[in-house]
């Protein structure tokens, strides 16, 4: 009998660790090869052929298709330069400059990664469509009322994330990839 | 006790495993991944322009908005897969995904130095074989060589606002992946 108690002690022990930390893994892990910069995050091998498994399983689950080393690099922001996740009911600066590319678009989602439904039929910014300063820094403004300037404009939900794409950068590898320079996210103001 | 406290250490172990085997076995039962969402998009073997991302109508998961797509389902089973395209004269870029969802090759406008694509994906069995007698007609095209049973193809085009997709679209049309060398 105690045998069979201690048997299934040991089961019971093995399948919920087992599930729940390659649950955990897949679906928020993504600790490896992460490179942060300021507010936002990367990740250039995860899309690519020498991808760890589980950025193979996370990319099974979502249906992402990545960009390669040859296209560009993703970063994603999902909290402000404080840490504080982004939300909703806040208003943003993301100001400064960003890494050299020949082409980059600001885009934002809703924190399932879906893109959100405004009044304005905006989701993003390009880098040619920007206004810029005189000394070619940019600031846009992310919130849920009308702004002026580079506005862009965010539905009503509890939090959501900023993924901006780079396109036709140099930038491949970790090491040249911390030092860049990133726009910081600033909250405004909340309420 | 001794015994219990055995008995719980194995189950650790025995979840170790099972962690790593449930992490490695995710890809093959997942049924939402890109290939699979792609079904809905018509036949294999020819390229599928896919409309501009918009919120609540997103062909894909996370797709930039700003990037007219279009994707190609292909097999190197039958033989080599020739791919190409006129594209415009904006960014444009393309990728060789393996059945998997991993980004194994890629390029863009100014690497391939063009406007029109033309790209053969070929296994190195195929290529082996082609060395003895290289086909004349791939002299005009890029050769990749890739490790792959299937796979596919996405073309990004970047559209700078909405009145150019109706061109971006019309030239993503002449994409063309059913040609062999």
């Amino acid at each position: 009998m105690r045998l069979l108690i201690d048997i299934a002690i040991a089961i019971l022990v093995a399948t919920s660790i087992g599930f729940s930390t390659a649950w955990f893994a897949v679906e928020r892990g993504r600790l490896f090869g992460a490179v942060v910069v300021g507010a936002w995050t990367t990740w250039p091998d995860a899309g690519g052929p020498d991808a760890d498994p589980y950025s193979v399983a996370l990319l099974a689950r979502s249906g992402e298709v990545p960009l390669g080393a040859g296209e560009g690099l993703a970063f994603k922001a999902v909290a402000d330069s404080e840490g504080d996740l982004l939300s909703g009911n806040c208003v943003y600066s993301v100001a400064g400059q960003t890494p050299s590319a020949r082409l980059w678009t600001l885009t934002a989602y809703d924190r399932d990664g879906h893109l959100m439904v405004n009044a304005a039929r905006r989701s993003g910014f390009h880098s040619r469509e920007i206004l810029r300063r005189p000394d070619g820094r940019f600031e846009i403004v992310v919130s849920q009322n009308v702004g002026p300037g580079n506005w862009l404009p965010i539905a009503q939900v509890e939090n959501f994330q900023l993924i901006l794409r780079l396109y036709d950068t140099p930038l491949t590898t970790a090491s040249e990839i911390v030092d860049v320079d990133m726009p910081h996210i600033e909250r405004v103001r909340c309420g | 006790m001794t015994r219990t406290i055995l008995f719980l250490v194995g189950g650790v172990l025995l979840g170790g495993i099972i962690h790593i085997a449930v992490v490695f076995m995710v890809p093959y039962y997942a049924n939402r991944d890109a290939w699979a969402q792609m079904d809905r998009f018509g036949p294999d073997d020819q390229f599928h322009v896919l409309r501009l991302p918009e919120a609540g109508a997103e062909p894909l998961t996370s797709l930039d908005p700003r990037m007219l797509h279009a994707v190609c389902r292909f097999s190197l089973a039958g033989g080599p897969v020739r791919i190409t395209a006129n594209l415009p004269d904006e960014f444009w870029s393309i990728a060789i995904f393996d059945r998997r969802g991993r980004n194994i090759y890629s390029l863009n406008d100014r690497s391939a130095e063009r406007a029109r694509l033309d790209l053969a994906v070929i296994t190195p069995v195929q290529m082996a074989q082609l060395r003895q007698d290289p086909p004349g007609s791939l002299e005009t095209a890029i050769v990749i060589e890739l490790p792959l049973n299937e796979g596919f193809a996405l073309l990004r085009a970047f559209v700078s606002d909405d009145t150019e997709v109706s061109r971006a679209t019309a030239l993503l049309q002449t994409a063309d992946c059913s040609g062999s060398l």
